[in-house]
């Protein structure tokens, strides 16, 4: 079949080329990131000041470090409800069911524009105001969803007889959900939490309009600083973030498979 | 798992949240709201100050008039200086956001021309409501590399020859003033709005992009994409002394705008104090001085600090020239319905671009 | 999914509550209160801030009816979400399907892992990259020109393209996953056996991988289009002149203006067209699952 033999190897030179197209601008973004002049201007000149710089910028880390904490609490808080939730979901039965999982969508299908701007007139409107508070609330509310399909799925593998086993030996609901139960939905959970700390991370919108002067996230500092002077510092502390998250994220795939065969 | 532990866990994750917010706050902190790159956040400058006195700076930026008003609107209490172009001094007082300013507080305020000190705009009913910083013009700025010689007319924005290399502020007052002065009209009372219209209509395609912060500018013409736009003078000076790029300013024969920037303490401001000795440390001529020579800047509205500069700089031979005076309209400030009208003329002609 | 559970479940809301409730009421304070509070907010004059005088009105959403500025936004937006949910699915849908069927094993995983790798890295500094590379004397322009022999100008930046360029980019990860997730589910026998069957390539392709793999697109779209419809820092960082769109309008009057009444009118109707073109699309969905 030689006819085959040549569409695999076009698709191969397809994906290598969509693999071009999706990476070209980070690579722009690194060798930029060690370019001298703060305009983008080529000739390359190699320098490491931006880097250098990077650790004088207080703002910058700090919206750093906010982001990181943010992310870091979404993802335990959402894991947990989320969890919590999917358990409930899937053990019983009840009227309105229907309806709790269909509530699940809206924050993933309504443009984050919208929901971004409703938190931002109700928080403000009820005194919670704005700030890293609220960004928090608003993100867990975001990660959640994506943690209940997720951990849902899992779920849907999990052979119900083992709870009922464990419970005709004696164990109570509590030790049947920590010793059984558990143990078979944490990969999904693992994997929730991946999502919630994504989701979290990169979050931009949401945070843009719950954000304050000083209580901000790295998105919306970089976004302040595409529009109100951008320097290759930002560069920088994209290519650090992009390294170190690479880094945990091969960590992670050699511990579970995502995509290969089942 | 038990409602307790949950209560207990979500308590434990507020008392956290908390206490990482509760830490920005200290009180010896002033807080600046100025455009970014303008005298305010020069590293060398904030040092100064806060050795002088012993105050920290933190610095935020916006990139309108318009979001000046709504950071301090929706920030009560959070910001102890803001910079405020004198037209919009009046809607910043009547929406209650700043307060009156002791001015015996202010060593240099004695030094600032008396023109400017009593403006109508900055002060109400007896009350100064902002110090004078610094004016400058709206005018025309060039990249150096696109012409042989100058041009001297508004018209050259509307040369075929710059067809998508000409550069325009996002912004509705701005663009409707030149666009009055682009047809000849007086630029606080716009007789024919059709007129400007029409004008900035036929500017449109020569447009390659908008404009919202020096840098856009700064970058445009180091990427060497635009020929003309319009720009600030203290940022076209910027950009030749600091940045080394080939710009420099054109005051059309046509007129240009010129604004008066001040600064204001906004209501509830926690550190009145800080404030006004960084107010003070702004309008100080050993301040003016450092900034013209390091960075670049407009003209000061403190005498002595423009008398302390060389014979022929820029600020006080070109600036400070009778030709030029005549040349220049004062922004007054402009009523609300006037901004809504121009925000909407200003809407369409973007959305029509497409 | 419910009917898949039902084995095993136990009736009864009350011994769910506990569980339950803890997330769905974070959802209520963060999600569905603010939802409300904005269609409260779209009826008022003005904010109830600081003493301000307010009454109720129907004005914020007669300004989107009587100026025809904001419905030619919308449907500008709307077309954007359409061209880059398209282009997406033209550049999408064939890398998941080597994905899934051609390559195998170790490189199928690592070439996965390297296509959702991108989600890692900031969104906004993605976009701002294209800045560098899309500009006359920009990245391409000079890379091209140093490989070919005649002089072209490259100059994508500040335009309707390059709007559509870094959307796709930043969206196009979305597609192949979701295409990925349902075509390897479909069994590599069924398409055996429709060639042996005398089926040509074209016709497998129609007949049996599109209409199977039909979720995985559909949901992808859904993915894509909803927040390419609400974007706004793409066109203004990329669209130059050419960069209003509706969601920089709602932009405008909570960051600049100040006129949120008129933002959560306009919102809202955003929302309202959103969950329309969501509603026309799930029976599909649905048959397709």
């Amino acid at each position: 079949m030689a006819t085959t033999r040549i569409l695999e190897w076009l698709g191969r030179l397809y994906i290598v080329l969509l693999l071009g197209f999706l990476y070209l601008p980070i690579i722009i973004m690194t060798a930029m990131s060690f370019n001298a002049s703060p305009f983008y201007q080529l000739p390359f000149e190699w320098t490491t000041d931006w880097y250098a710089s990077l650790w004088q910028n207080d703002q910058l880390i700090a919206a750093t470090w906010n982001s990181i904490e943010i992310a870091i609490i979404t993802t335990l808080i959402s894991t947990v409800l989320g969890s919590m939730a999917s358990l409930a979901l899937y053990r019983y039965d009840f009227r309105g069911k229907k309806v709790l999982q269909a509530l699940l969508f809206p924050p993933i299908a309504i443009p984050w524009l919208i929901t971004g701007t409703a938190m931002l007139i109700f928080f403000f409107g009820v005194g919670i105001g704005r700030g890293l508070v609220a960004i928090l609330l608003g993100h867990v509310a975001l990660a959640l969803p994506y943690v209940i399909v997720v951990v849902s799925a899992r779920l849907q593998t999990f052979a119900p007889e083992l709870e009922e086993a464990a419970r005709s030996l004696g164990a109570n609901q509590w030790q049947v959900t920590m010793r059984v139960t558990l143990p078979w939905i944490m990969p999904g959970v693992i994997a929730g939490g991946l999502f919630a700390f994504a989701v979290s991370f990169d979050q931009f919108v949401v945070s843009y309009f719950l954000s304050t002067p000083g209580q901000t996230t790295l998105p919306v500092e970089i976004y302040a600083a595409i529009r109100k002077g951008f320097t290759p510092e930002i560069n920088a502390v994209s290519t650090i973030i992009i390294v170190v998250s690479m880094a945990l994220m091969l960590l992670t795939a050699r511990f579970f498979k995502f995509g290969g065969e089942k | 798992m038990r409602m307790p532990r949950l209560t207990a866990f979500l308590t434990a994750t507020a008392v956290f949240v908390s206490a990482f917010t509760l830490g920005a706050q200290a009180a010896e902190e002033v807080h600046v709201l100025n455009w970014k790159g303008y005298g305010a956040d020069e590293p060398w400058a904030v040092a100064n100050f806060e050795k002088a006195t012993g105050f920290k700076v933190v610095n935020d930026f916006f990139n309108s008039e318009q979001e000046m008003l709504t950071k301090i609107r929706t920030n009560p209490g959070l910001y102890d200086v803001v910079m405020i172009n004198a037209a919009f001094n009046d809607q910043a007082m009547a929406g209650k956001l700043i307060q009156p300013i002791d001015v015996s507080k202010l060593s240099n305020y004695a030094d600032i021309a008396k023109d400017k000190a009593s403006s109508p705009m900055l002060n109400h009913d007896g009350k100064v409501y902002g110090v004078p910083w610094v004016w400058g013009l709206t005018a025309l700025a060039i990249n150096e590399k696109s012409f042989d010689k100058p041009p001297t007319s508004i018209a050259e924005m509307w040369h075929p020859a710059h067809k998508g290399r000409v550069i325009i502020r996002d912004d509705a007052v701005e663009a409707v003033q030149f666009g009055a002065i682009a047809t000849g009209q007086n630029i606080n009372d716009i007789k024919d709005m059709d007129a400007v219209k029409a004008k900035l209509t036929s500017l449109m395609p020569q447009i390659k992009t908008f404009w919202s912060s020096e840098n856009d500018w700064n970058q445009m013409v180091a990427s060497n994409q635009i020929d003309i736009g319009t720009y600030w003078s203290g940022s076209a000076d910027r950009a030749k002394t600091h940045f080394k790029l080939p710009v420099s300013l054109v005051i059309p024969q046509e007129g240009a705008v010129a604004w008066l920037d001040a600064f204001s303490i906004p209501v509830g401001s926690k550190n009145v104090a800080g404030a006004e000795a960084f107010i003070n440390y702004m309008i100080d001529p050993k301040f003016y001085v450092e900034w013209v020579t390091k960075v670049g800047a407009p003209v000061s509205a403190n005498t002595k600090a423009v008398d302390a500069l060389p014979e022929d700089a820029f600020n006080r031979k070109v600036m400070g020239s009778p030709d030029v005076a005549k040349r220049i309209q004062f922004q007054a400030p402009i009523t609300d319905a006037q901004r809504e009208k121009y925000l909407a003329l200003w809407q369409e002609l973007k959305v029509n671009v497409k | 999914m419910a009917d898949q559970l039902a084995i095993g479940s136990r009736r009864g809301l009350k011994p769910a509550l506990p569980l339950l409730l803890p997330a769905y009421l974070w959802l209520t304070v963060a999600i569905f209160l603010p939802l409300s509070a904005m269609v409260f907010f779209s009826f008022m004059t003005d904010l109830p801030l600081a003493g301000k005088e307010w009454s109720f009105t129907l004005g914020n959403y007669a300004a989107f009816f009587s100026q025809s500025l904001y419905s030619t936004l919308l449907l500008s937006s709307l077309r954007l979400g359409l061209e880059v949910t398209l282009w997406c699915v033209v550049i999408g849908y064939p890398a998941a399907y080597v994905l899934a069927k051609v390559l195998k094993g170790r490189s199928r995983e690592a070439i996965f892992l390297l296509v959702i790798l991108p989600f890692w890295s900031n969104g906004l500094v993605r976009i701002f990259s294209w800045a560098m590379v899309l500009r006359e004397g920009g990245i391409l322009d000079t890379a091209l020109n140093a490989v070919l022999p005649f002089k072209i100008n490259i100059d994508l930046m500040y335009s309707y393209p390059a709007v559509i360029i870094g959307l796709v980019h930043s969206y196009v990860p979305y597609m192949v996953l979701t295409c990925y997730l349902t075509l390897q589910a479909i069994d590599d026998s069924l398409i055996e056996a429709g060639r042996s069957l005398g089926a040509s390539r074209r016709q497998v392709l129609w007949r049996v991988i599109i209409p199977l793999s039909m979720p995985g697109l559909i949901a992808g779209a859904a993915l894509i289009f909803v927040p390419v419809v609400g974007s706004f820092m793409e066109p203004r960082i990329l669209g130059g002149r050419t960069g209003t769109f509706y969601g920089t309008v709602i932009e405008d009057q909570f960051v600049a203006v100040f006129n949120w009444p008129l933002g959560a009118a306009l919102s809202f109707i955003l929302l309202a067209v959103v969950l329309i073109i969501l509603a026309l699309a799930a029976p599909v969905l649905r048959r397709a699952a």
